[in-house]
Formats: structure tokens, sequence, C-alpha cells
């Protein structure tokens, strides 16, 4: 009954597995759900597929892909996939959690200064030549409109999901912040939901710190950033777009998670500066607006004019102080990749700190040294363009034919500041039931942090797996799918 | 000199509409060339107005309409009293705008945006100026004042969606045309430039002639204007042993400098930046928006209350509340 | 509640609603058919598409069988085709999911799943009685699931209003379906000639008629214990349209939207609920022979229609807290 991992091969030296050391042992934290896992026939785990699919496809955990010609239906109405969880899965030992918890809140912390004093406040870390002026006025995401509207504590990047990665010694690395709109947080609940019914045993062995108090914590969250105005209970609501988004199941989660409204733009209105959501009894008093819609369709008099999602006037109610939206406007400047490579920096100037989480080791292109150096190896880096995120238009050098190395070369040198190089982080495997057996699959980790009044990381995260062997994209979007991640309370007993 | 303006925009909607939401720009700044006296803004139907400063230092007054209308009349009334300012008489070389801090503090207005977005035809002429002039930057910056001063004013030809390649291929344009080339051709020489939207007090806006003054008093009739756009430019020039930079304006569709019949409202990258008026309502799209701006010179008075709108000290105290 | 989501609720019961009761009508017409000539075949499908308002939808294609069916049951392009029914229903009801039970989702939700996962056309043209039978029972077990695991609050009774009212006016339409039959069996009374008069042939078949239709209102059960025997036109209608018992009888559907709409306006006035009142009241009382005298399908096209305009005033009231236009920008130029 060992053949579940007699093949398993844990990659040697080029990458590092998450389960097995470099001579073949498995990791402490991992014993006990080895040891069980080993106990199971092919059939056992068959069974344990069926139960999780049965869950996720009644419940309904779907996300839409657009822009997939393989569907029958897909070119408008886009494709309903379930986000697959994979059986077995990532445990991060309490120590290691300790580091990547501090170093999290570490970086939303120095964000959220950041972010502040760049939009109601003095600018100092431009001022003094942190960063670069014309960069934050170049990145996609800076947002003029913003300026002087105000977030109760500084809490502008209210909810984070900063995406890490571990190189080849098992560091773990920041790869983006994602402080706009990060999705896949009910992904971590319903995975632990659907896996303490497909694992029980398993999970009843460890002690597994919990996840599901993350509705309550970003709820008072949300409740702590209301307006001053806004009295003992302000009331909350989310804002989606509608159900043709792709996260729609995400939004109706969090707001079935927190007690509040799932309203979309057009179930609110302003009046008088005051946001009011429509309702079958006349209209009520809209005080914080988590939001998941991106900045250009909050609101078609300051925005996009073309946006039917957004609410009219609405930035004027929240400049007035009426009405808290929740992430802030603007946010994004942080998230182009360029500024990126300053946030070490950020961080040691708005909090005197060394970072505790280190950046992948980025090459800014304008700068002609590091261009020219990065032109001449292109073929080992990974290119992205700036504004992008889930894992659109890069380039992965090792993997890149001549011609695509050829037109990224050309985007370079006709727009430097559009791209930035990093070097290729090999991502840690873990074992991933493949067919019949368990593969090496590459995965990161994007744990989620609610900032209020203070910065509450939520005890593991979002394993994401690229399904594809040897591919190091782990988006949704692109054939990725996920784990249950486990933090450990407390030492391994070992097995 | 001080100015009346009355600045009226007026929504006539085929049907009645509701929950109309909007920001106006039209409030005179106080800088250094003109001071505001007296400011308001009124709506009908009756609105809540609430107002603040964007990122480009400009009042913007924010308010809504939500129950069924089928007119809203906007009108903004104020006060201002202006004045010329000296323009430096020399500048620094060409080569001072290549400096990196002169380059990093004003890369927004170096930049293309979406109205300025110049192509090689522009470019070619904006050298093609450049050329022409000495090597001072003041020489620079006033040959191409000239050259965009030659275009044909053609009022009622043009919208805001034209580019400023189309500008100089067509040879004329309206103020915001010959605005957005110059702000263009500035650019394109790495000399800093923004587009400024204002009040212009003229008879005749092709000519840019003066009022006359009728009667006695200082109490002259109004004339009938159209909001106006000019041009200020960042000229380094050194003062006492140090480098620093000096906004110019120029008025390119009038072939004059900024003086005291200009009004500023605001300024930034391009007419977006500054424009008078964005909204949103529910209802049938179609309507008719019509504005209009009124002005009309009075004397100047010493403090302490004078006849005439805007300047009693009841209205100077309303004026201190309301900012 | 966000009267967006009131709405939804309120169409997610109608929709569930409209999809049972469209199956119902295609199951009765195809299988009174069976053994009918082809201008009999004909008519019939003819008049079941008018009688839903899809005569001009169907267009230009052949009345036929197979089309019509597949035109009524499985056309994503009919906006009131079975399969679209559901989907809609399932669309409304994911919109309100926070509003609803698990239990509630999953059961419409599998509903659509299992229609897109089965070959619809092959069971059509093979074993359409399987087919109709499980949509019929999924919808019935969609309403069983909402009453065993939603709370009697203003969600469940937007659904449940939005079912109501939609059930009120098909099975209008279901007797509307044979109305043409009925009458010109029965005359103008409603009551069928005596026994001596009747040619044995007509006789059969159209029992056989009235047995359909009063199976597929799942009444023909208590019909028989109220009538026994008899099966005259007059009172199959009677029963079908004024029993304040039988649950998919046009009074009772809508004394239980009289209900619903109390509640949901608490006692305010309301302009629905006076419109609700004057429709019901137009039926109650009523003597079945008169409606045969004024008219069966005019008078079944009247009441649609007050339900119609009870429908709307639920809307204005309660749904209508958004403008109806689309939002305009507008800016100086």
């Amino acid at each position: 009954m060992t053949a579940l991992f007699d093949d398993y091969d844990p990659g040697g030296p080029r990458f590092f597995d998450e389960v097995f050391g470099p001579t073949g042992e498995v990791r402490p934290h991992y014993r006990e759900l080895v040891a069980r896992l080993r106990s199971f026939t092919p059939q056992d785990l068959d069974r344990r597929e069926v139960i999780r699919d049965r869950i996720f496809r009644s419940q309904g955990i779907t996300f839409t892909v657009y822009g997939d010609a393989s569907g029958p239906d897909s070119a408008d109405e886009g494709v309903e996939r379930t986000f697959p969880m994979d059986l077995l899965p990532r445990i991060i030992p309490v120590d290691e959690w300790a580091t990547v918890e501090q170093g999290v809140a570490q970086r939303v912390t120095a964000l959220n200064r950041f972010l502040d004093d760049l939009y109601v406040g003095e600018q100092a870390a431009v001022n003094d030549g942190v960063v670069p002026r014309w960069l934050l006025h170049t990145a996609d995401g800076f947002r003029r409109e913003a300026f002087g509207i105000p977030v109760p504590h500084a809490a502008r990047c209210l909810v984070s999901g900063v995406d890490l990665v571990r190189d080849v010694d098992g560091t773990y690395r920041v790869l983006e912040d994602n402080l706009r709109n990060p999705s896949g947080i009910s992904y971590v609940l319903e995975n632990r939901a659907a896996m303490t019914r497909v694992l029980p045993v398993a999970f009843a062995q460890q002690r597994v710190r919990p996840v599901d108090h993350y509705g309550p914590s970003l709820l008072r969250a949300l409740r702590e950033v209301a307006p001053p105005a806004a009295g003992e209970h302000p009331t909350a609501v989310v804002l989606t777009p509608g159900q043709f988004n792709s996260a729609y199941f995400e939004h109706a989660f969090l707001a079935r998670q927190m007690g509040i409204e799932l309203v979309e733009g057009r179930d609110l209105v302003v009046d008088e500066h005051v946001v009011y959501m429509r309702t079958t009894r006349g209209l009520q008093r809209v005080d914080v607006i988590y939001r998941r819609i991106d900045d250009d369709f909050l609101d078609p008099v300051v925005f996009r004019p073309d946006s039917a999602l957004g609410v009219p006037g609405l930035l004027s109610a929240a400049r007035v102080g009426n009405v808290t939206i929740a992430n802030a406007v603007g946010n994004g400047v942080a998230d182009d990749k360029a500024v990126y490579a300053f946030v070490p920096d950020l961080i040691r100037y708005y909090l005197g700190e060394d970072p505790v989480l280190p950046n992948v080791d980025t090459y800014l292109l304008w700068e002609r040294e590091q261009r020219e150096a990065v032109l001449a190896r292109l073929h080992e880096l990974v290119v992205k363009p700036v504004a992008a995120s889930g894992g659109y238009g890069m380039l992965i050098g090792p993997h890149a034919s001549d011609q695509e190395i050829a037109i990224f070369r050309d985007r370079i040198e006709a727009d430097p500041r559009g791209y930035i190089a990093q070097e290729v982080v090999s991502l840690s495997r873990h074992p991933t039931l493949v067919g019949e057996g368990f593969e090496g699959r590459h995965v990161d980790l994007r744990p989620f942090a609610i900032a209020g009044e203070t910065v509450e990381v939520i005890p593991g995260g979002l394993t994401r797996v690229a399904l594809r062997k040897g591919s190091l994209v782990v988006n949704s979007s692109q054939g990725g799918g996920s784990k249950d991640t486990w933090v450990l309370d407390g030492q391994p007993t070992g097995a | 000199m001080r100015l009346d303006v009355r600045y009226t925009t007026r929504f006539e909607y085929a049907a009645p509409v509701v929950e109309s939401q909007n920001e106006l720009r039209a409030c005179p700044a106080s800088d250094h060339r003109q001071q505001l006296v007296h400011y308001d803004v009124t709506t009908t139907p009756s609105s809540r107005v609430s107002w603040y400063v964007d990122y480009w230092g400009t009042r913007v007054d924010a308010f809504g309409v939500r129950g069924p209308h089928q007119l809203l009349e906007v009108v903004a009334s104020a006060t201002v009293e202006t004045s010329a300012v000296d323009r430096p008489e020399t500048s620094l070389p060409r080569a001072a705008v290549e400096d990196v801090g002169f380059r990093d503090r004003y890369h927004e207005l170096l930049e293309r945006s979406a109205h300025v977005d110049w192509g090689p035809a522009v470019t070619a002429a904006a050298h093609r100026h450049a050329a022409a002039a000495g090597d001072d930057v003041l020489e620079v910056v006033m040959a191409v004042h000239e050259g965009a001063a030659d275009l044909a004013y053609a009022p009622g030809e043009t919208y805001v969606g034209v580019s400023v390649e189309e500008v100089l291929a067509a040879g004329g344009g309206v103020c915001q045309d010959f605005a957005h080339l110059a702000v263009a051709m500035y650019r394109c020489l790495g000399i800093p430039a923004r587009y400024v939207s204002g009040y212009f007090f003229t008879r005749d806006d092709a000519t840019g002639a003066d009022v006359e003054v009728h009667g006695h008093g200082g109490v002259e009739a109004e004339v009938e204007v159209e909001t106006h756009a000019w041009v200020e430019v960042a000229v380094p020039v050194e003062e006492h042993g140090h480098r620093r930079e000096r906004w110019l304006a120029l008025d390119p569709t009038n072939r004059q400098p900024v003086g005291e019949r200009h009004v500023t409202i605001g300024r930034g990258r391009d007419y977006d930046d500054v424009a008078p008026l964005r909204g949103a309502f529910s209802g049938p799209a179609e309507h008719e928006l019509s504005v209009s701006v009124r002005m009309r010179r009075l004397a100047r008075e010493p403090l302490g209350g004078v006849p005439g709108s805007g300047t009693s000290p009841q209205h100077q105290q309303q004026a201190q509340q309301q900012q | 509640m966000l009267a967006r989501l009131a709405e939804n609720l309120f169409w997610a019961g109608r929709y569930v609603e409209r999809a049972e009761d469209a199956t119902r009508m295609v199951d009765v017409t195809y299988h009174t058919l069976l053994e009918s000539t082809s201008g009999e075949i004909e008519a019939s499908w003819t008049q079941l598409l008018e009688v839903l308002h899809l005569r001009a939808a169907y267009g230009e294609r052949p009345i036929e069988p197979v089309p019509v069916i597949e035109f009524l049951v499985l056309d994503r392009d009919n906006p009131n085709s079975i399969v679209t029914s559901i989907l809609r229903a399932r669309e409304n009801a994911r919109s309100v999911r926070e509003l609803i039970s698990s239990e509630l989702w999953a059961s419409i939700n599998d509903l659509h799943l299992g229609l897109g996962a089965r070959d619809l056309r092959q069971e059509l043209a093979e074993q359409p009685y399987e087919l109709f039978g499980m949509i019929r029972r999924a919808c019935m077990g969609i309403y069983g699931v909402a009453s065993e695991t939603m709370p009697r609050d203003d969600a469940w009774r937007f659904m449940a209003l939005g079912r109501v009212l939609e059930r009120a006016e098909m099975t209008c339409r279901l007797i509307d379906v044979r109305h043409q039959q009925l009458e010109k069996l029965a005359g103008p009374t409603g009551r069928l000639p005596s026994g001596g008069e009747r040619a044995r042939g007509t006789d059969r078949a159209d029992f056989h008629d009235w047995v359909a239709v009063l199976k597929s209102a799942s009444a023909f059960e208590a019909y028989r214990r109220r009538y026994r025997a008899s099966m005259d036109p007059a009172d199959v209608v009677e029963f079908l349209l004024l029993e304040p018992d039988l649950p998919r009888s046009v009074v009772f559907c809508l004394s239980s939207a009289m209900h619903q709409l109390g509640v949901l306006s608490h006692g305010a006035p309301s302009r629905a609920a006076r419109t609700l009142g004057r429709v019901t009241a137009s039926l109650q009382y009523r003597d079945v022979g008169e409606l045969f005298e004024l008219g069966l399908h005019d008078f079944l096209e009247q009441v649609q229609h007050r339900v119609g305009e009870v429908a709307e005033a639920v809307a204005d009231e309660f749904f209508r807290h958004h403008p109806g236009g689309s939002m305009q920008a507008v800016a100086t130029t």
C-alpha cells in the first residue's frame, strides 16, 4: 500500500519540495499526513475525489473564464469552472508561519502608510526621493481623483492578498501585493469546509488553525473604517459588478459570511452626498462599501463615463466623509510591478525596519545599465508588463522561443517603463494528485491580510497549484488548482 | 481689474430624468495673479452643493438632483480681482530643460495626454519654430506661441475630440485647439506646459478686443463671452544665483500674454482635467446642453463696501463662510 | 431587502412555475394527440403556441410535433422554452443565493445542470414522458425544498408571490389550451347534452381530453372524489378556476397571493393588493355557466391580463425604487 508515493520524484536540487527533504525523507510537519495517506488504496482516493467533486459542484463553487473558446457556449457567456482542490493539503509549520505572518503584516502596514501619505498626506516618501514621483505618475493604478479622500486608520488596503513563492532554498519571497481586489478567500474557506469532510480523520489528528473567522474579521474591519458620523452600528455592503463577473461567487459568499447585503451599482443611489441602497421599503443609508469593482467603474461622474456598474456621485460622498470605500481608490499605484520594486525601501522608510520577506530580484528597465544587462540574458529571466495581473502577458525566458524573446526585446526597447524583469524563481513543488498517483507541481501561497485599526493575517491562505506539468503559472484563469492550506498550531509531534 | 462672472449651464431633457449627479469646474482660482472675492453656485431644482479642491488645485462643486426633472440649470456667480504680472525678461538656455530634477518635477506636464498626443507634423512644426529662435528658453517659448497663434480662429468648427495633428493640418480651430496645440509643441520640445481654462473679458472672441467703458461709476454693460483656454509654460530662470521656474501664461488664440482680462479657473494636462461640467443621469439620453458666460467689469473700489453685486460686506461674509 | 433581489426572488418563483406548467401543457398536448389526425395535430400545437403567446416567436417553421416540442422544450432562443425558464430561474436564484437556503439553490442548480447533461433531443424523440415527468417532479421538489428549508420571511414571500401569480396565469392557459374542444362540445351552457345524444366515438376521445387536462393540473383524483364519474366541461372548468381548496385553481392562487401581499405591505395601502382584490372578486361567486356564455377564451384572457396588472403593481410598489431608464453620461465639450 505504499504505491502512492513510490514513484514520486521530489525534484532533487532543482526545486524545493514542500513535503520531502533533500534526501527523500518526509519533513516533520507532513509525517502524520503522509503516514495516513500511505494507508490509502487508489480506490480510497477515488472515493474522496468523488465526494469532493460533489461538494463543490452542488454548492456552485465556480468561477467564470472568459475568452476561452473551447466551450460550446463560451464566447460571450464565459465558461463556468470549478477551481479544483487537490486532495493533499499544504502544511505550514508554526514557526515558518510566524515569519510569513509578520512579513505580510509589515508589508501591508508600510503600504497603507505610503498610500495614505500619497493621497491625503505630505508625500514624504516622494519628496525624500524614496520612490520617484514620475514613476507614480505613470503607474496604471495612480488615481488623481483619489486625492483628498480620507480613509479612517489609513486602512487603504483593507484586504490584501500578498502572493508569496518559495525559491530553491525554501525562502519565502513576495511576488505581488494585490492591493486592489484580491480574490480567492472564498476558496480558502470552502476548501477548508470540504477538506474536513474529505479527510476528516487526517484533519482531526492535527491541530490546524481555523480560518472561518475571516467573515467576522472582515466585517469588524469594515465597521472600523466607517466614517465617524456613521454612529455605533454602521451599515456595510459588498459591491459587486454582478453575477457575470468571474469572482461573483466570492462576492456573494463574503456577503453571506458577513451577513450583509450584496449590492450592485444600480442598487445604490446618492442623494445630497449620502449613499443609500434601494430596498423594498425605501432607501436605506450605507456607511461602508466593500467594493469588488475596479476604480474606473466606480463613479461615471469622475471615472469612465460609460460605466454602467458604478454609482454616480459615489466619490463625492466619500470625499465629504459620508461613506468609506474599501479598498481605497488608487491603491493600484502600489500594484505596479515597478513600484513593487521599491516596497522594501518603503518599509525601511515608513517603519524603520528591515523587510521580513524579501522581494524577488527585480530589474528596472528604464535604467540603461539594468536594461542592457537584462536584454543580454532574456532567456534566463522572467519579463512582466508592469500593469498586468493574472499571469497574462509574461515572458518566461527559459521556456520561450527565440521569436518570443525577440518580441519582448522590441517591447522593452520601445517602452522600458512598461516592463520589469525578474530572476526566475523556480517555485517550490508539492505532491499533487495527478491521475493515479502523486506528482510534484509548482505552488505559491496567497495569505490574506485584513487591515482595520490593526492588521490581521488569516492563517494559511490560498495555495495555488500549477496543474500542468512543469508550468509556473498558478493563476485560476490559466489552469491552476488549489490546496487547502493548514497552519499547524504547535510543533509536529512526529509519527 | 474687478470682474463679475456669471456662468450658466442648462440641461433640457426630452423627457423627465432622475438621479442626476454632476461636478462643476467654474470657480475662478485664487493665486498670485487673481483673488476671488465672491463665489456661489445655485441650481434649479435646488440641491446641496459640496465643494473640494482637486488634484490640480481647481475648486470643484459637486451636486445632485434625485427627483424627476426635465430642466437643470446651474448658475455659478463669481467676483474676482485680477492683475497683470511681470513676465520674465530672460531665462536660462535651452539645455536647462534637460535637467533631471526639472524633468522629474514636471514629468506630468511633459508627457502626452488624451488631447495632447502629438505626431510627426506637430513635432516638426515645434522644432521649426524653435530653430528660428535663439538659444534662450524664453525665446523658444515665444516663437512657439507666435507659431500657434498663426492658426485661424474658426469658431464652431471643431470639438474637443479633435487631435492636435488634425488641428495643425486644418490650420484653424477654437481656443481649445490653439491651447492643445501649443501645449503639445512645448511638451515635445521638453518644456513643461499646462492647459488652462478660464474666462476672457472681451467683446470679440476672435480678436480678443477689449470692452469699452460706458457710463459712469465704473458700471458697464454685461458682455456675453465663451469659456476660454490658454497655456502656461514653466520657464527655467536664474534669480539671485538660484535656479527656479517662472510660469509664463500665454494666450495663443489672441496672440497675447495673459493679462488682467483673463480669469483663470483651473489648470491641468489638457481639457479633460478642467472640463467645466461632467455628470450622469438616469433616463432617456436625449437632451440639450447650453452654456452661457456673462461678464462685467466693476470699478476697483477701496475696501469698505461699494454698491454692486458681490462686494457688499454681507456678500464678503458669505464668501468667507463658504470657503 | 434590496428591491432588486426581491424582484429576482419573485422571478425565480415565476420561472420555476413557468417551466413546470409549460411542461404540463406540452405533456398533455403531446399525449392527447397520439391517436389524432394530422389536421388535429397541427391545430392543437398551433393553439398551444398561441396560448403561450409564442406563435409569432415560432415563426414560419412547420407546425409538426417534433419541431414544436423542441421549440417549447429545449430551444435556447425561445425566451419561454422550458430550458430557458429553468436557466432564468437559476440565474435569478443565483443572484439571491444569500437569501435562499443552500438546499434550495442546490435543487435549482441540479435541475439546470441535470438538463444540460442530458441529450434532450433524443429523449424527446424516444421517451418524452420520462423527461416531462422528471422536470415536473424536479420543479415540485424545488417547492418542497423551499417550503421545508426557508423561513417565512420576505424572501420566501416574494418567491411564493411570483409562483402563485404565475400559476394563476398558467392554469388559465392550461384550460385555454382545450377551450375550443370544451366549447365545441359543451355548447353555450357548458353542460353536455344528455348521454343519448352523444356520438360514441367523440365521447371516448373527449373523456380522454378532460382527464388529461385534469391530470396535467394534478387535479384528476381530487376531481373524481368531488364529482364522481361525471365529466362535464363546466365542472372541469369550475374545478380548475374556482375551487378554493385546489392548490392549482386560479382562485386558490389568487387568495394565496392576497395573503402574501398583505404581509409584505404590512397593512399599508397597496395598489397591488387592491388590483388583486378586484380580480379575485371577479372570480369568486361566479357561476361557471356564465363564463361559457361570455366566451371562455375571452374570460381567461381577461383574467390573465388582470393578473399581469397585479404583477405590474407589485413591481411598482416593491421593485421600482430604481429608475427605469439607463444611465447617461454628460459633459461640456
